[in-house]
């Protein structure tokens, strides 16, 4: 079925046909408009969950993180200060390995407020433990939180998903998308049956304890789980790949092979990149990009593969870590160990970046500089 | 309902064990274990983090039980949640949020109140050392006035929050205070909050020797003393009206309590002597009362399940 649906639309879907059975909630802008398709679908019976409007975004995690040690399936939305007020429990529910789902509609962060998107939100838990994924359209949301669920709920995984759209630019944006039949995803997303946290008095066990000396092991699993996500992120990939005709991955490259001068990016801002390389393009000029997908696990084999005969590197970060610059940045320099890399910040708080810009900075690459693009 | 009369009627079975860490004495350890007694292996506790937080610790755990614990602001809403799953996988059990004072007057008040809102079938008993005492006994809104924490060197300034007048205000169907120190009133109230339908909540005062100081063997008697002198009434709110449960014949002087206690020992006598003419005066009135009132509050009939 397709339908001229919104980002945040999109992803309500992911959520109906993954048969999430929790759904707690706190309305924030820009993602609402997910929790209140939702809350009317469970109203007219379309969908069989449990609504819980929360008193905060903390108690939302906190329910997410019972309901989830309690067996349920569980979903819910949110976007930055809410993101904010998550960050105890999120570090709590990925150490208790929980396979929770959570969109963030990406918006930037107070003071001053904003409500447009940007990435610093999402950036800020990229430490927390949780699988990240950043979506380029309304379809890659509703087929990332399918698929977040599979590769979440994975026995050699067992972390929690957090689907990034960006604000406005996905959330509140009509595209054409497919949705798949509920019997489809049925077959390749089955109900989940956890084989490790359980609170259920036939067997007793207790959950979130002290540890001593162990605390190391533990954090060392969630690393291993990290890893054991990349190969499980692109076998689901390809298995949905098959099943729909959408392919996905950790990266996705255009027109990396030949190119002399890459851009990398990550979320929606990707599509008019795509716009101005096509142009550049014709006028001859070998320019690519390669967007960065999943941020955890952080795909630097890929980057490696992708940007090894590139000459000028280049990094655009929606976001930024006063005193010391681009996240993303820093992040893609520590995998290419001493090649020139310039970092490029852009679009924060939703300040449009457009081709204009993006032919101003495929002009400034080979750097090795930060250089903010107003 | 089975009405405990006296100490053997309580059950024998023990779903918190011995071998774990708490302190000598510790009373917060002991209404655990009575309420468990009473709830049975169909229990699932929620904890809020504080001193009980220290039972599990890996790979070991003293509970027989299962036993979540997340963090200290939200066991309210971890209740709201398993309330929720557990109605979705079919698993009929008791949910008890164990939470400490400063968890539930303090930082959990939020999640507490929205679960409250809901009218979740779930107990929560409120372990109230009256201080962050995890931490070494810091001030919480529960402290009492003029008594010595860490952060109040000089006695706390302020009074004690109503904290189960909060309660009421939510309009849930049962709330008590109680103490382990009077186990079959505390054992008859946990059963009472299990059989309601909605939520409970029970206030209960465990004496900390390490927090208030006294020796760890008086712990009970500390407890007797706190409500023979009238300064913790025991008392629940059923139906919108207020009835004390013990109404101590002759009610001894607030100085035995006080005196009994390090976190009391900087007061004069004659600002024992004030405090005695407060709680003096509290009494008269609820002796003009009956032990018993109305708060004219409408209580709420209804919770998910209807």
């Amino acid at each position: 079925m397709r339908q001229m649906i919104t980002g945040n639309g999109a992803a309500a879907w992911g959520a109906r046909l993954s048969r999430a059975e929790i759904i707690p909630n706190f309305p924030i802008t820009p993602q609402t408009a997910i929790i209140e398709e939702i809350a009317s679908w469970i109203a007219e019976g379309e969908m069989n969950a449990d609504f819980l409007p929360m008193e905060s975004e903390h108690s939302v995690m906190s329910a997410l993180a019972a309901a989830s040690s309690a067996g349920t399936r569980v979903f819910s939305a949110t976007s930055s200060q809410g993101l904010m007020l998550m960050t105890e429990m999120m570090f709590i529910t990925s150490g208790l390995r929980l396979p929770v789902m959570l969109v963030n509609v990406s918006r930037g962060l107070s003071a001053p407020i904003t409500l447009w998107s940007d990435h610093n939100d999402a950036l800020v838990q990229r430490d927390s433990g949780w699988l990240q994924i950043f979506c380029s359209n309304n379809q890659e949301a509703l087929d990332s939180v399918v698929m977040g669920y599979r590769i979440a709920e994975d026995n050699d995984v067992l972390l929690p998903m957090m689907i990034n759209l960006d604000g406005f630019t996905l959330s509140t944006t009509r595209e054409p998308v497919e949705i798949p039949d509920q019997s489809e995803i049925d077959d390749f997303l089955p109900a989940y049956d956890p084989e490790h946290t359980i609170l259920d008095p036939k067997e007793p066990m207790s959950v979130g304890c002290v540890v001593f000396d162990e605390y190391m092991y533990f954090r060392s699993q969630q690393r291993m789980a990290m890893q054991n996500s990349k190969g499980l992120i692109k076998d689901v990939c390809s298995e949905w790949e098959k099943m729909t005709g959408r392919g996905y991955g950790l990266v996705e490259p255009y027109f990396t092979e030949d190119a002399e001068r890459v851009l990398v990016i990550c979320g929606s801002e990707s599509a008019i990149l795509k716009y101005t390389i096509d142009k550049l393009r014709k006028d001859g000029e070998r320019v690519g990009m390669l967007r960065l997908r999943a941020i955890r696990p952080f795909p630097c084999e890929e980057i490696i593969d992708a940007l090894s005969d590139v000459e000028e590197i280049g990094v655009i970060d929606q976001d930024v870590s006063p005193g010391s610059g681009g996240i993303i940045a820093t992040e893609v320099k520590a995998c290419l160990g001493g090649r020139n890399v310039t970092s490029f910040i852009a679009g924060l708080g939703g300040r449009r970046i457009g081709v204009e810009k993006y032919e101003k900075i495929f002009r400034r690459l080979g750097r090795d500089v930060e250089e903010w693009i107003f | 309902m089975d009405i405990l009369k006296k100490l053997t009627d309580i059950p024998m079975e023990d779903y918190l064990v011995g071998g774990h860490v708490a302190c000598q004495g510790c009373s917060a350890s002991l209404g655990l274990r009575l309420a468990l007694k009473v709830l049975g292996k169909d229990t699932i506790v929620i904890n809020g983090s504080g001193c009980m937080t220290l039972l599990p610790v890996y790979p070991n755990t003293p509970l027989k039980v299962p036993w979540i614990h997340l963090a200290i602001e939200n066991t309210g809403a971890a209740g709201t949640a398993l309330y929720y799953a557990l109605r979705r996988k079919n698993i009929k059990a008791n949910i008890l949020g164990y939470a400490g004072d400063g968890a539930t007057y303090d930082i959990g008040i939020q999640s507490l109140s929205g679960a409250a809102e809901k009218n979740i079938d779930m107990i929560y008993i409120c372990y109230n050392n009256q201080s962050f005492g995890n931490t070494g006994h810091q001030r919480a809104s529960s402290t009492p006035r003029a008594s010595y924490t860490t952060t109040t060197p000089f006695g706390k300034v302020e009074t004690a929050k109503d904290m189960p007048s909060i309660m009421a205000a939510h309009r849930i169907p049962y709330i008590a205070t109680a103490c382990p120190s009077f186990p079959i009133d505390f054992l008859n109230k946990v059963e009472k909050a299990a059989e309601v339908a909605g939520m409970a909540f029970i206030d209960l005062l465990v004496p900390c020797p390490v927090g208030w100081g006294f020796d760890p063997a008086d712990g009970i008697d500390i407890g007797r003393l706190a409500v023979r002198t009238g300064m913790w009434k025991l008392y629940e709110i059923v139906d919108g009206r207020l009835n004390l449960t013990y109404i101590p014949e002759k009610r001894r002087k607030v100085s035995e309590y006080l005196r009994a206690q390090a976190r009391f020992s900087h007061l004069s006598d004659e600002d024992i002597e004030k405090i005695q003419a407060e709680v003096d005066c509290e009494w008269e009135e609820l002796e003009e009362r009956g032990y018993g009132y109305e708060l004219g509050i409408f209580v709420n009939k209804r919770h998910p399940n209807m």
